[in-house]
C-alpha cells in the first residue's frame, strides 16, 4: 500500500510564540549564498505550474541590479481542482512566512508582497493575523534574529480572477491594474513589480524551500529522483471515494496508486475513464495507462504535465461533450482578452462545443484543430497557450467516440 | 520627495477597492472619481480596473452573494443539479440580484475545496458538499 | 553591431529594435493590427506573429526585440496559416453579416481590415459572426462609436489616453465580455471627451466615425428658398486631394472651390479671412490686456477641442482664453449679419455650412454660447465622399476663385491651419501695430515645426513676449503644469490635434508616415506665394471694421465675434 510522506502536511503551525524558524536562522548561519546554492542543488522545481527551478531563480534575482527588488508569494490558487496552497495558507501559515522570509533573504529583497486570492477569505483571515503578530514580535519590519535583515510583508487580496495567477499578470494586479499578462521578456526578474526585478513564487514553492533549508529534515532535498525531487502535495478529487490533499514523495508513487489506493478509487462502483493530473490545463491520462511513478519527466513523456498538482478522477458516467464545455467555459470566462487568439478562439470552441452539443451535429475537427493551433502558437501567456490541453488531449483519445473525424494538430 | 518613495508604501487601488466595497458593497461613483484623482488614472481606467475583477461591483448588489461554483471537480459531483435548484428557487440566473436586494447569485470557477464538491459560499463563508436541498436550506437560513 | 537573419537575408543592425522594424529596414512587410506608430506597443492582434528558429511558439514581431544571430522566418507556411486562422476569428467578432455591411462602412474605402485580409490571402472563413448586439453610441455631437464594428484593437485607447492625455475609452470586463468603451458605458457625449476626433485616426475600422451631415447638406442644397454659403477652413486646401490622389502635400485650393460651387452652394467663401479677423480681435485682446495688466498669458480659443480640455480639466484657467470666438463661428455671424445685409439677403434664408478639419467644430456649432452661426459642419472626409458621390473628377478640376466679400484672406490666414500659425500670424500683426514699423522678416521661425511644445522670446518694440505654442492635448496639459508651476507666459498658442488643424480628427486618413510634414510644407507653401501676408493688410478686413464693426474690440464686435466658456465636471 502506497504511503504518503509528510512535511508540508502537519500539524496545524499557528502560533508564533512557539515557531522556531529553524529554516530562516540556519539561512541566515550559512549566509545568501549557500542558501541559494542548498536550494539549487535540492533541485526544487515551482510548484506553481511552470516547475522552474526555484534556486536557479533566486540565484538570478540575486545578481540583478535593482533600486529595490520584491518577493511576491502567489497564492491566488485558481485553477480548478487544486486546493493545497489554501492547506497551507489556513494550517501551515508558519512555513509560508519563513518561505517568503528565505526567498527574500536570499535575493537579497527587504519588501514582500502575499498576493491571496480573494474568495480565500479564511486564508486571508490568518495571514493578516499572522503578519500582524509577526510585526509585533519584530519577526517582520525589523532586523530579524539581530542580523542585518529586514522584511516588510504586505498582503493584497485579489479579486475574482483566474488569470491573476500568472505571474505577470499578478504584478499588473498588485500595481492596481487590470489582471493582463504582460510581454516577456521582460521576465519579472528583470523587470517585475513597479519595474523592479521581482521574484515570484508559489506557496508551495515557498514551503519546500523552508523544508530544504530546515536542518530538522535535512533528508527532504534526498527524496525524490533526478528531475523530481521532494514531495508534492496532490488535491484528490472527481469520482473518488477518497478526495483529499494528500503529501507524496516523488518518483516512489504510481498514478495508478494515488487513484486506488490514496483516492480510495472510484465511488459507486463506476469505472475511471481517465485522469486529469494535474489541473484543467493540462492533457487527460487514460484510466488504462496510470501505471507509471509520478514524477515531472514521466508527464512529460506523456505529453501532459502534472501541472498544480490537481488529480481528478473522471469516471465513465459523464457525457465528455459536457465535460469539455466545463472546461471550455472555464477560459472563455476566464481570458483576460487581451490577445486576439486566446479571447476569441475560445470563445468560438465555445460555441461549436454547444452547437455539436444542441445540434448533435458533426464537428469540424479541422476547425478546432486549427483554432487550438492558433491558440497555442500565438496566444501571449499561459493561460491562452494551454487553454486547448484538455479538449484536444479529449478529442484524440476519444474522438471516435464523440463522432468526430480526423486528427488534432496534425 | 514623494516620487524617491517606493511605490510599496502607497496604498493598493486592489486594496481601496476592496475597502469601498466593504464599506457600501459596492463600488459608488463618487468613490471612482477619488479614486481617479488619487492616483491620477482617468476615471474610465479605474472603471476598466473595476469591471476587470468579478469580485467588484459598480452597482448596489443583493445583501447575500451566493457563489456556487461549478468547476471540473465540483462539476463532476453535480453541482449544475444544485445550480438548477438555486437558480430556480431565487428566479435569478447567474449576475442577477433578487427585486428585494437580498441575493445576488454568482455561479463562479473554482473555490478551491474540490475534494469536498459541491461547494457554495455565502458572502464570506464556505458551504462544502452541498446538495440541492443543503443549498435551499442554507438559503432559507439567510431569510 | 547586431547579426541576425530574416527570411534567408543577412541584416546587420546598429542597435536593438523590435523584429517589426528590422523587418520593415529589409522590405518586409509584416501585417499588424494592433500597432501603431507613435503609440505604445500592445501585443494583443498577433497578426504580426513570426516563426523564431528553435522556439515552437511564435513571437509578435511588434513586441519581440531582434537578437543576435536570430533566425526569423516572416511568412513561413506555419505563420502564413496561422494569420489566416486567426483572421478568421478576428472577422468573426467584426460581424460582417454580408458585403452589404462593407459597402455603407465610413471606411469601405480605406479599410485596414481588407488591406489585410488582402495581403495575408485570406480565402475562407468558417466562422459564424458573433452578434453582441451593441447599439451604435450616437450620443456625442462630434463623434459616432458602432461597437459592433469594434475589434478592441485598444488603438484609440492609446491614442486618447497617450497622445491626448484624455483617457476616454478603456477595456472593459474580462473573457468574452471584454469590450472597448466609456466610462460605465456613458457614451462618448457624456464624459469628458473633447471631440478632438483622434481616436477615428487611429482607428483601423469604421467603428470610430464623425458624425455625418452629409446627407442633412446634400438636402439643403436642393432647397431653393435656402441661400447656402460655404466656408473652408485653411487645413482642408491641403489635404482634400488626398483621398482621390492618395498623395499627401498637394495645394488645391482652385480645385476645391470650383468643386463646392458646382456642388451647389450659393456662395464659396474662406474661414481664412475669419482668420484674419479672428487675429485683429485677438490681437487688440492681448496688445490690451498686456497694457492694462489684463490676465496673462493669453491663451488661444480658437482650437474647440482645446476649449472643452480646459473647461473640463483648467476650469479654473478660462479667465486666461480669449474672448474671441473661433474663426468658423465668426465666419457664421459674420455672414448672417454683414454679409446678409450688403448682399441684400434676408438673414433667416442663409445657411452657413463649414468645411472643418476638424470633429470637434461639429460640436462647438452646436454650444449654446454661440448657437445659430453656423449650421452644418462637414469634415474634410465627408467633403472629399461627397465629392466622389457627385460624380465629380476632383483632381482635374479647373481652378476658381472664392467669392469676394469674405473670401479673401492674407497668408497669415493660410498658416493657421498649422501648429505655430496662429502665433505667427498674431506676432506679425501686433508687431506691425505696436511698433508702427514694417517687419523685417516676416517668418518667425522659433514657432514653427513639428514639435510638441515650442517655446519662444519675442521682441516688440522694446517688449519681450513670452511666446509658447502647444500642439496635441497631451503637451497642452504638459503646458498647463508648468504654469501650475510658475513658469511663465505672455501668449500661448493651443491646438488639440498634433500638429494643428492639418493633423485635426476630420481629415483623410492617411497611410504616409510623413503626412504632417507634408501637409505643413503646403501651408508654408501657400502663405510664402502669396502677396499679402499680414491680416492687418486684408483690405476686406478693413472693410468689414469700416462699414460694419467699427474697429477692434468695438461693441459691436463684441457681441457678434466674442464669446464666454464654462467649467464642465469630469
Ligand atoms: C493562467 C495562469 C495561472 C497561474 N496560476 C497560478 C497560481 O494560481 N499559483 C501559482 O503559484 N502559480 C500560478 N501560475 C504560474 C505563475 O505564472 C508562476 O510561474 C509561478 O507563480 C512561479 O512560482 P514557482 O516558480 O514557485 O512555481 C499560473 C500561470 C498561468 C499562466
Ligand atoms: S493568452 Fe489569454 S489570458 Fe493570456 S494574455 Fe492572451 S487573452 Fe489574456
Ligand atoms: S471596417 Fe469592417 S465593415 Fe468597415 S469596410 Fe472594413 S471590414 Fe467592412
Ligand atoms: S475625440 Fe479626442 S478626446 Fe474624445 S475620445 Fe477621441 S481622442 Fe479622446
Ligand atoms: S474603436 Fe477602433 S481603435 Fe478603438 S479598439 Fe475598437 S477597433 Fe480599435
Ligand atoms: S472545483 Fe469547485 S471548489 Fe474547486
Ligand atoms: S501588431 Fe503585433 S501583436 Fe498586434
Amino acid at each position: 500500500m502506497a504511503q504518503e510522506k509528510l512535511y508540508l502536511k502537519g500539524d496545524k503551525l499557528l502560533d508564533i510564540s512557539n515557531y522556531e524558524f529553524k529554516s530562516i536562522k540556519n539561512a541566515l548561519r550559512i549566509g545568501r549564498e549557500k542558501t541559494i546554492k542548498k536550494v539549487k542543488d535540492s533541485g526544487l522545481k515551482g510548484r506553481g505550474g511552470a516547475g522552474f527551478p526555484t534556486g536557479i531563480k533566486w540565484e538570478m534575482a540575486a545578481e540583478v541590479e535593482g533600486k529595490e527588488k520584491y518577493v511576491v508569494c502567489n497564492a491566488d490558487e485558481g485553477e480548478p481542482g487544486t486546493f493545497k496552497d489554501r492547506y497551507l495558507l489556513e494550517e501551515r501559515p508558519l512555513k509560508v512566512l519563513e518561505g517568503i522570509m528565505l526567498a527574500a533573504y536570499a535575493v537579497g529583497a527587504d519588501k514582500a508582497y502575499i498576493y491571496i486570492r480573494g474568495e480565500y477569505s479564511k486564508s486571508i483571515e490568518i495571514f493578516s493575523e499572522i503578519i500582524e503578530t509577526a510585526r509585533e514580535k519584530k519577526i517582520l519590519d525589523a532586523n530579524l534574529f539581530d542580523s542585518d535583515f529586514k522584511l516588510e510583508l504586505k498582503l493584497i487580496r485579489g479579486a475574482g480572477a483566474y488569470v491573476c495567477g500568472d505571474e505577470t499578470s499578478l504584478i499588473n494586479s498588485i500595481e492596481g491594474k487590470r489582471g493582463r499578462s504582460r510581454i516577456k521578456p521582460p521576465y519579472p526578474i528583470e523587470k517585475g513589480l513597479f519595474k523592479q526585478p521581482t521574484v515570484v513564487n508559489n506557496v508551495e514553492s515557498l514551503c519546500c524551500a523552508a523544508e530544504v533549508l530546515n536542518p530538522d529534515s535535512e533528508e527532504f532535498s534526498e527524496l525524490g529522483i533526478k528531475g523530481s525531487k521532494g514531495t508534492k502535495l496532490l488535491c484528490l478529487s472527481g469520482d473518488l471515494n477518497k478526495p483529499g490533499l494528500y503529501e507524496v514523495e516523488f518518483a516512489q508513487i504510481t498514478l495508478a496508486e494515488i487513484i486506488y489506493d490514496l483516492g480510495g478509487g472510484i465511488k459507486g462502483n463506476e469505472d475511471l475513464r481517465f485522469v486529469i493530473p494535474g489541473g484543467i490545463s493540462t492533457a487527460v491520462i487514460k484510466a488504462e495507462d496510470l501505471d507509471f511513478p509520478y514524477s515531472y519527466q514521466a508527464f512529460e513523456k506523456r505529453g501532459s504535465s502534472l501541472g498544480s498538482g490537481a488529480v481528478i478522477a473522471v469516471s465513465k458516467k459523464h457525457d465528455l461533450i459536457d465535460l469539455m464545455l466545463n472546461v471550455s467555459r472555464f477560459y472563455m470566462d476566464e481570458t483576460c482578452g487581451t490577445c486576439f487568439p486566446c479571447r476569441e478562439g475560445n470563445r468560438q470552441i465555445n460555441k461549436i462545443l454547444n452547437a455539436f452539443k444542441e445540434e448533435d451535429r458533426k464537428i469540424e475537427t479541422e476547425l478546432i484543430s486549427d483554432i487550438g493551433n492558433t491558440i497555442r502558437l500565438a496566444a501571449r501567456c499561459g493561460l491562452g497557450q494551454s487553454s486547448l490541453n484538455f479538449i484536444t488531449s479529449v478529442i484524440e483519445n476519444y474522438g471516435k467516440e464523440l463522432k468526430f473525424g480526423g486528427k488534432i494538430y496534425a | 520627495m514623494d516620487k524617491l518613495k517606493s511605490l510599496f508604501y502607497q496604498d493598493s487601488l486592489l486594496e481601496k477597492l476592496h475597502q469601498i466595497q466593504i464599506t457600501y458593497g459596492y463600488i459608488p461613483e463618487a468613490e471612482i472619481e477619488n479614486l481617479s484623482e488619487k492616483y491620477q488614472l482617468a476615471r474610465a481606467n479605474v472603471y476598466g480596473v473595476i469591471s476587470f475583477y468579478s469580485m467588484f461591483y459598480t452597482e448596489p448588489t443583493g445583501k447575500y452573494i451566493i457563489r456556487i461554483c461549478d468547476s471540473i471537480s465540483c462539476h463532476l459531483n453535480e453541482s449544475d443539479s444544485v445550480l438548477r435548484a438555486v437558480k430556480s428557487y431565487l428566479g435569478l440566473k447567474s449576475h442577477q440580484t433578487t427585486e428585494d436586494k437580498k441575493f445576488t447569485l454568482e455561479v463562479v470557477e473554482c473555490l478551491g475545496h474540490c475534494g469536498e464538491g459541491p461547494v457554495m459560499m455565502v458572502n464570506n463563508k464556505i458551504f462544502t458538499k452541498i446538495n440541492k436541498n443543503k443549498a435551499l436550506e442554507i438559503l432559507n437560513d439567510c431569510m | 553591431m547586431l547579426r541576425a537573419e530574416i527570411d534567408g537575408l543577412n541584416i546587420e543592425l546598429e542597435e536593438k529594435i523590435s523584429i517589426l522594424d528590422a523587418a520593415k529596414k529589409a522590405n518586409i512587410n509584416i501585417p499588424t493590427l494592433c500597432y501603431e506608430d507613435g503609440l505604445s506597443i500592445y501585443g494583443g492582434c498577433r497578426l504580426c506573429v513570426v516563426e523564431v528558429e528553435g522556439e515552437d511558439l511564435l513571437k509578435p514581431a511588434c513586441a519581440t526585440e531582434i537578437e543576435e544571430g536570430m533566425k526569423i522566418k516572416t511568412h513561413s507556411k506555419k505563420v502564413r496559416d496561422l494569420r489566416k486562422n486567426l483572421f478568421e476569428l478576428i472577422i468573426a467578432t467584426h460581424n460582417i453579416d454580408c458585403q452589404l455591411n462593407c459597402l455603407t462602412c465610413s471606411r469601405a474605402s480605406n479599410c485596414e481590415l481588407k488591406d489585410i485580409a488582402e495581403d495575408i490571402g485570406l480565402s475562407k472563413m468558417r466562422l459564424d459572426p458573433i452578434k453582441r448586439g451593441d447599439s451604435v453610441d450616437n450620443s456625442s455631437y462630434a463623434v459616432i462609436r458602432e461597437p459592433e464594428k469594434c475589434i478592441s484593437c485598444n488603438r484609440c485607447i492609446r491614442k486618447c489616453e497617450e497622445v491626448q492625455g484624455i483617457g476616454i475609452f478603456t477595456t472593459a470586463n474580462r473573457g468574452p465580455e471584454t469590450v472597448v468603451t466609456t466610462f460605465k458605458d456613458r457614451g462618448m457625449g457624456n464624459v469628458e471627451c473633447t471631440n478632438c476626433g483622434q481616436c477615428i485616426l487611429s482607428c483601423p475600422t469604421g467603428a470610430l466615425h464623425e458624425l455625418y451631415q452629409k446627407e442633412s447638406v446634400l438636402d439643403i442644397l436642393n432647397d431653393e428658398t435656402k441661400h447656402v454659403v460655404v466656408q473652408t477652413a485653411p487645413a482642408v486646401r491641403v489635404a482634400i486631394s488626398e483621398p482621390f490622389s492618395n498623395q499627401a502635400g498637394d495645394i488645391s485650393t482652385g480645385q476645391l472651390v470650383t468643386a463646392l460651387k458646382r456642388l451647389g452652394f450659393d456662395a464659396v467663401f474662406d474661414t481664412n479671412f475669419a482668420a484674419d479677423l479672428t487675429i485683429m480681435e485677438e490681437g487688440t485682446e492681448l496688445i490690451d490686456r498686456i497694457n492694462n495688466d489684463g490676465k496673462l498669458p493669453l491663451f488661444t480659443s480658437c482650437s474647440p477641442g482645446w476649449i472643452k480640455f480646459i473647461e473640463h480639466f483648467y476650469p479654473e484657467y478660462l479667465d486666461n482664453l480669449s474672448s474671441a470666438k473661433s474663426p468658423q463661428q465668426m465666419f457664421g455671424a459674420v455672414a448672417k449679419s454683414y454679409y446678409a445685409k450688403e448682399a441684400g439677403i434676408d438673414s433667416d434664408k442663409i445657411v452657413v455650412v463649414s468645411i472643418m478639419p476638424c470633429t470637434a467644430k461639429k460640436f462647438e456649432a452646436k454650444r449654446e454660447e454661440m448657437a445659430g452661426d453656423v449650421d452644418y459642419v462637414l469634415t474634410t472626409r465627408e467633403l472629399a465622399s461627397i465629392i466622389k458621390s457627385a460624380g465629380i473628377d476632383f483632381l482635374n478640376l479647373e481652378e476658381s476663385e472664392y467669392d469676394e466679400l469674405l473670401g479673401v484672406s492674407s497668408g497669415a490666414a493660410d498658416i493657421f491651419g498649422t501648429t505655430g500659425g496662429v502665433m505667427e500670424a498674431a506676432l506679425r500683426t501686433a508687431t506691425e501695430l505696436i511698433t508702427g514699423e514694417e517687419l523685417g522678416k516676416i517668418e518667425f521661425e522659433a514657432v514653427r515645426g513639428l514639435e510638441g511644445i515650442k517655446k519662444a522670446e519675442v521682441e516688440i518694440g522694446g517688449l519681450k513676449l513670452r511666446a509658447a505654442v502647444a500642439n496635441g492635448l497631451g503637451n497642452a496639459r504638459k503646458v498647463m503644469e508648468m504654469i501650475k508651476d510658475g513658469e511663465e507666459f505672455d501668449f500661448i498658442e493651443f491646438m488639440a490635434c498634433p500638429g494643428g488643424c492639418m493633423g485635426g480628427g476630420g481629415q483623410p486618413i492617411s497611410s504616409d508616415k510623413n503626412v504632417l510634414e507634408k501637409r505643413q510644407q503646403a501651408i508654408y507653401k501657400i502663405d510664402k506665394s502669396k502677396k499679402m501676408r499680414k491680416s492687418h493688410e486684408n483690405p476686406y478686413i478693413k472693410k468689414l471694421y469700416d462699414n460694419y464693426l467699427e474697429k477692434p474690440g468695438s461693441e459691436i464686435a463684441h457681441k457678434l465675434l466674442h464669446t464666454k466658456y464654462k467649467a464642465r465636471k469630469i
